[in-house]
């Protein structure tokens, strides 16, 4: 008898108050809604008129769905636009630039975090000064060196100065966490005769994955979109990197809309797979690298 | 304290290789970036010193230099006071109301890792005129503004700020992403706290979120601040500084100055003034927020 009495006394105060919460939530839930449409729809307005023929794109209503999904504009864009060239060129520059970052940022963070030595923090004091250097402001000099090294326009002028300004932040978060793995580790292994390479190569880089990703990612996302000094050292056709390809395709294809369309997505495409596998690693990454600010 | 004892050779074997490279591809162009501002030299040809000449003459006689400093400040102006507060607030409401934001906030971050050529090519399509297709016009003769419409990229007047749009757009998620994360590491029992206190709600934002949240805002105001000294890219793209320098900011006229113009003296002066503005933006943002950070503690 009491549970059926409290029930309708309670029940209002609990209705009211989550009325007014719903109201509250749908007006917040709508505005995330909105912003969702105005961060996503671009990119599948996109998508869609990739897929239009010339005439639906000038002439159409912008929201109208193609009539015939025209698969043309993607076999236009992947024979007319060397996709697959660019596409490698880009595989090449990016992974070679990640293994070097990894491989020297990863030896200079070992040496700041655990040798026994006066300069590690002036190094360091160096790495991250440089930090607050912008790229451009050595765009000029790199080629009139690079001009004189003769490797303008090939891929090693490209690979050296990514290499180099992606050091830092490497450095930075490899050696914040080479300091926590504990001495103990090492003094063991120096007990047992191990050498420095060899604690290096067999204790220290198995214990760091993690980090290692982390500079990976990073690494990642900055190389493979940079389009500045890719398309100022390189010249050639066949060196082109992925977003200097897409922007010189755009601007021979002037007059095939499906077709540049069709060309940005497929640009836009392997960073996106890569976001769907990796999407919390890469935000998680992205944040870490935001942190040399 | 380090452990490991070693020699001075095993030293030079694991830092030379990566600080060499660094100092080498960094540093030293810095410096002769420093030094070549101070010639008059095509890239070519003889070059001949001149002092100051050049800085002189960005400072004082070069009509694009100005404006094109005021567009930098403009495009950082924009991004510090609409960008980075209407990210505080996405951040303040996905972790009160959100349970599981992770969709929610990967989807916002989506076009931070597009490459820049993607987003400006798809943005000066958005741009068109209706009868190229162009999204923003076709929107608004559909609500009957045919009167608002421009050609956005092409006009002077608003050419800087529809490309001010695009980086707004852009960079949006990635301050969504860094302060959501600033706030999800606040320890809930603080909150907790705060209610039996009777502080909830905005007031708990207030008086915990927003102090605590500081260091991290400093983050984002550095990154959005410097991004906006180097936002290049996507003028090249979208515009490369035109129509008639409308759109210039600093590193676009360096750019032009150096590699169209071949004015290599005169371009290395540009880059130097810019990497000179860089560094101390970076000082005065680390110092006011250290200010800041000392009066809310």
């Amino acid at each position: 008898m009491s549970q059926s009495v409290s029930v309708p006394v309670k029940k209002p105060v609990v209705h009211v108050r989550r009325r007014r919460f719903s109201v509250k939530k749908t007006i917040v839930f709508a505005f995330f809604g909105v912003l969702l449409v105005t961060q996503l729809y671009p990119l599948l307005w996109l998508l869609i008129y990739s897929f239009k023929t010339n005439e639906e794109i000038l002439s159409g209503s912008f929201f109208a769905l193609p009539k015939v999904w025209q698969w043309s504009n993607y076999s236009a864009a992947v024979e007319g636009g060397n996709y697959l060239k660019y596409l490698s060129n880009s595989l090449l520059v990016t992974a070679v630039t990640m293994l070097g970052v990894i491989l020297l940022a990863s030896m200079t963070a070992f040496a700041i975090a655990r040798f026994r030595w006066k300069y590690g923090q002036l190094v360091m004091l160096v790495f991250l000064l440089g930090m607050m250097i912008p790229m451009q402001g050595t765009l000029l000099p790199l080629m009139i060196i690079f001009k004189h090294m003769d490797i303008l326009n090939t891929h090693l002028s490209l690979i050296l100065p990514y290499i180099a300004f992606q050091t830092p932040i490497a450095v930075f978060i490899l050696s914040g966490f080479m300091k926590t793995i504990p001495h103990e580790i090492e003094e063991s292994a120096v007990m047992d005769g191990a050498g420095v390479f060899r604690i290096f190569r067999s204790i220290v880089l198995p214990v760091s994955v993690p980090p290692i990703m982390t500079v990976c990612i990073l690494t990642f996302i900055n190389i493979w979109n940079e389009y500045i000094l890719a398309a100022t050292f390189i010249s050639s056709e066949r060196l082109k990197t992925l977003p200097f390809g897409v922007y010189s395709f755009v601007s021979q294809y002037s007059v095939n809309y499906g077709a540049i369309g069709a060309f940005l997505v497929l640009g836009a495409l392997p960073v996106i797979l890569i976001y769907f596998l990796l999407a919390e690693k890469i935000t998680k990454g992205m944040v870490a690298g935001a942190v040399k600010g | 304290m380090n452990v490991l004892k070693v020699s001075r050779w095993t030293i030079a074997v694991f830092v030379l290789p990566c600080l060499l490279l660094y100092v080498c591809l960094v540093f030293v162009p810095i410096l002769v970036s420093f030094y070549s501002g101070m010639l008059d030299w095509n890239g070519i040809g003889e070059s001949k010193f001149v002092g100051f000449a050049n800085f002189g003459k960005m400072f004082a006689s070069d009509p694009v230099f100005w404006p094109a400093v005021g567009r930098t400040f403009l495009l950082a102006g924009f991004s510090m006071l609409v960008q980075l507060p209407v990210a505080l607030l996405v951040a303040i409401l996905i972790s009160r109301n959100v349970r599981r934001p992770n969709f929610l906030v990967s989807s916002y971050f989506l076009p931070v890792i597009l490459s820049v050529v993607v987003i400006g090519q798809l943005w000066k399509t958005i741009y068109n005129p209706a009868s190229m297709g162009g999204m923003i016009n076709q929107i608004l003769i559909k609500l009957g503004l045919e009167s608002w419409t421009h050609s956005w990229l092409t006009e002077p007047k608003v050419a800087i700020y529809a490309v001010i749009v695009v980086g707004l757009w852009q960079y949006l998620g990635y301050h969504i992403l860094i302060q959501f994360t600033g706030i999800q590491n606040i320890p809930a029992d603080i909150y907790e706290a705060a209610k039996i206190d009777g502080a909830e709600g905005f007031k708990a934002d207030r008086y915990i979120t927003l102090p605590i949240i500081v260091p991290i805002f400093k983050i984002s105001v550095v990154l959005s601040f410097i991004g906006s000294l180097q936002s290049f890219d996507l003028i090249m793209v979208m515009t490369g500084g035109g129509p008639a320098h409308a759109t210039d900011v600093i590193s676009s006229h360096m750019y032009n100055m150096s590699f169209l113009s071949m004015k290599y003296g005169y371009g290395s002066a540009i880059a130097t003034f810019l990497v000179v503005v860089c560094l101390a933006a970076t000082l005065i943002i680390n110092l006011l927020f250290n200010r800041l950070d000392k009066r809310f503690s």
